[in-house]
């Protein structure tokens, strides 16, 4: 096995196995435990494919703010024991999971389709993109996306915004009483 | 990792040198903060064990080992158990990626009936080209640790130092990312290697077509980021909970924060994981903002022509004197800042929480996003208006 | 299907399927628990999912556009966990609960 292969293996295996322990796991805090987990993975794997930057972005963001909050906040709950942490009913749960499986299978039927409308779909063409993709990244995303880039600006003020009055308003989570 | 299994074994010999080189750096920190801070306030610190009390460190890490191992009866096994060694992975990993010394060049030479091509080894742990945005995402992994550690401990203390922990790692870390921003632009380059070169010789830059130069400066960071490294400084002690930030483990009203539980080697390693992140501030500040390795006032195409003049004749020596020089200029820059952290620990008090938010948000924040713009204005009129 | 060698030759079905088993996880998390807080876990695990989609095919194909797709999902997942997590936790506040039967009551 070359060590690309074998790097990808291992990865794959990690976030895998934490990724099951976020749905199966009853303590909720081990929940997001292994979600950060599978992030990290998923950051390797990202660098595995050449994109250091987005991995670099993807621990900060993720596993170090996002995942952080929802680690505070369920430590702030202290839900130890979770009585009925899955639905109940057998027939309705047996239903979700077939349903599951359908739609599984059905985007990796979509996805082996859709391989083949790419160009050279198994050759990595080294060629087009550069080693160092961080300033390449810079230059796409300001000028032939930055529209997009500005939405996203307005949309974070409009969260902001929202987050604040949330919290403050009568019942919220730094409400005045 | 390497070519072939030479370059490969020493490339894994370097992690385990430079893992060595930080967890050996902190017995003689703790002594040195002991001692000093004993000094600092008009008493004799420890001084019995061996010459100055320098063995003290190695008398309490056997008390250490002998402890008992206890568990709290409210406490979460597994959290608590794996919090301290988590504690220390990513300060060790993120200090890898920092640049020690120019690298060590290595000729072809025969061995075992082999050739063995030329070499170039970095003297940094691993050389990434997104350094600064590796070591702040790892490094903002710590707060999980905290968080482990004081939710496992089923303690109320802990769980809330480790609560005012992790939300000021949070706050201060937007700061600490801001504050960069201006020099990636100044440098343009994540590559903390790259910009430890850009840094070299005296201070000379354009400025509107006119070539500038001062040749009593050296060309640092420092004087073209002032405002960057004052707030890049300040959120750093925030980032390794160090006074006057320590609010996590204020003594008056949560015992010891996060680590109220813990006790013998478990303590230790937690002790050892904020020295790790005191270690990565002071190898930041000093790359970004002093010149990384170099020596003042020396290229190290200078250095390396002096040496190969007076001090060694073959190739690998001249290389291999050089790195050790720039090696030593980089630890005398090092640990001045270490010994400045420790002198702001024993002289500031402490902060009061909402003082500490209040700074985070609403002065700190506010003053990075203007060194950004203020950055890119300077850099766009400089290279636009010739 | 060019590739032959499935274990040593890691191509961009390989990425896909993993990236479509870890949606399909999300999935069924949100669909399977009750907590309100798992679920919207699990949601972030299904738009890693995606990120990675875009990722590898950023890759195989050769443009750097699925990067930037990328980061416009991100700062969309922070800015719904900040939401997500406020909502949360007022909830809990009222309740003592974050099971997701207590979010019919937000209507009206």
């Amino acid at each position: 096995m070359t060590a690309d292969a074998f790097i990808f293996w291992f990865l794959s295996l990690v976030a895998v196995t934490s990724g099951l322990s976020v749905v199966m796991m009853a303590n909720p805090i081990y929940s997001a435990l292994s979600l950060a987990m599978t992030m990290v993975s998923l950051a390797a794997l990202f660098a595995t494919l050449g994109a250091y930057f987005i991995a670099g972005v993807q621990v900060i963001v993720y596993a170090g703010a996002v995942m952080v909050l929802f680690v505070i906040v369920l430590m702030l709950f202290d839900l130890r024991e979770e009585t009925k942490a899955f639905t109940r009913g057998q027939v309705s749960g047996a239903l979700k999971i077939a349903m599951i499986g359908f739609l599984a299978g059905l985007i990796v039927m979509v996805m082996a389709q859709g391989v083949k409308f790419l160009a050279a779909p198994d050759v990595v063409d080294a060629a087009k993109l550069p080693e160092d993709s961080s300033k390449a990244l810079g230059l796409v995303l300001f000028n032939r996306h930055i529209f997009g880039f500005e939405a996203l600006g307005v949309l974070l003020l409009v969260v902001a915004v929202g987050t604040v009055a949330l919290a403050r308003s009568k019942g919220g989570t730094h409400a005045k009483h | 990792m390497g070519q072939d299994i030479f370059e490969i074994t020493i490339n894994g010999i370097k992690l385990i040198v430079i893992f060595l080189l930080m967890v050996q750096a902190v017995p003689i920190l703790v002594w040195v903060e002991r001692r000093g801070s004993a000094f600092i306030q008009n008493r004799l610190g420890p001084n019995r064990v061996g010459p100055l009390g320098l063995m003290q460190l190695l008398a309490d890490a056997v008390k250490f080992l002998n402890k008992e191992d206890f568990l709290p009866r409210k406490a979460v096994r597994a959290l608590f158990y794996t919090a301290p060694v988590y504690a220390l992975i990513p300060g060790v990993i993120a200090y890898c990626a920092i640049p020690l010394g120019t690298p060590l060049q290595i000729e072809a030479f025969e061995m075992a009936g082999k050739m063995w091509g030329p070499y170039t080894f970095a003297m940094q742990g691993f050389d990434i080209g997104v350094g600064i945005v590796f070591i702040l995402g790892i490094s903002s992994l710590a707060a999980y640790t905290i968080l482990m550690a004081g939710w496992g401990s089923g303690n109320k203390f802990s769980l809330m130092g480790a609560l005012r922990a992790s939300a000021q790692i949070i706050s201060y870390e937007l700061a600490l990312g801001l504050s960069i921003v201006g020099v990636i632009m100044l440098y343009g380059t994540f590559n903390l290697t790259d910009m430890v070169l850009a840094q070299q010789g005296p201070m000379s830059f354009s400025f509107m077509g006119n070539q500038v130069v001062i040749p009593w400066l050296p060309n640092w960071g420092l004087f073209y980021q002032p405002l960057g490294f004052i707030l890049f400084f300040a959120a750093t002690f925030a980032e390794s909970n160090r006074l006057p930030f320590d609010l996590a483990e204020g003594e008056a009203e949560l015992v010891a924060g996060f680590h109220t539980e813990y006790g013998g080697f478990k303590m230790l390693m937690f002790f050892i994981g904020e020295y790790a992140h005191m270690m990565i501030a002071a190898g930041l500040v000093t790359t970004f903002f002093f010149g990384g390795y170099l020596v003042p006032g020396f290229t190290p195409a200078e250095i390396r022509e002096f040496v190969a003049q007076n001090l060694a004749s073959t190739p690998n020596g001249i290389s291999a004197i050089t790195s050790v020089i720039h090696l030593l200029a980089y630890f005398v820059k090092f640990a001045l800042f270490l010994w400045f952290f420790i002198h702001v620990r024993w002289t500031l008090p402490r902060f009061r929480y909402d003082q500490l938010m209040d700074l985070g948000w609403k002065t700190m924040l506010p003053w990075a996003l203007f060194n950004t713009i203020l950055t890119a204005v300077v850099i766009y009129v400089a290279y636009n208006f010739a | 299907m060019p590739s032959t060698d499935v274990i040593n030759q890691i191509g961009l079905s390989h990425y896909l399927v993993l990236s479509a088993a870890l949606f399909t996880m999300g999935f069924l998390g949100v669909l399977m628990r009750r907590n309100v807080l798992v679920m919207m876990m699990c949601i972030e695990l299904m738009l890693n999912a995606v990120n990675l989609t875009f990722i590898a095919f950023s890759k195989f194909s050769g443009r750097i556009d699925g990067q930037i797709m990328v980061f416009f999902v991100m700062t969309i997942a922070a800015a719904e966990a900040a939401v997500g997590l406020a909502i949360i936790v007022s909830i809990f506040k009222r309740y003592r609960e974050v099971n997701i039967r207590f979010f019919e009551h937000l209507k009206g």
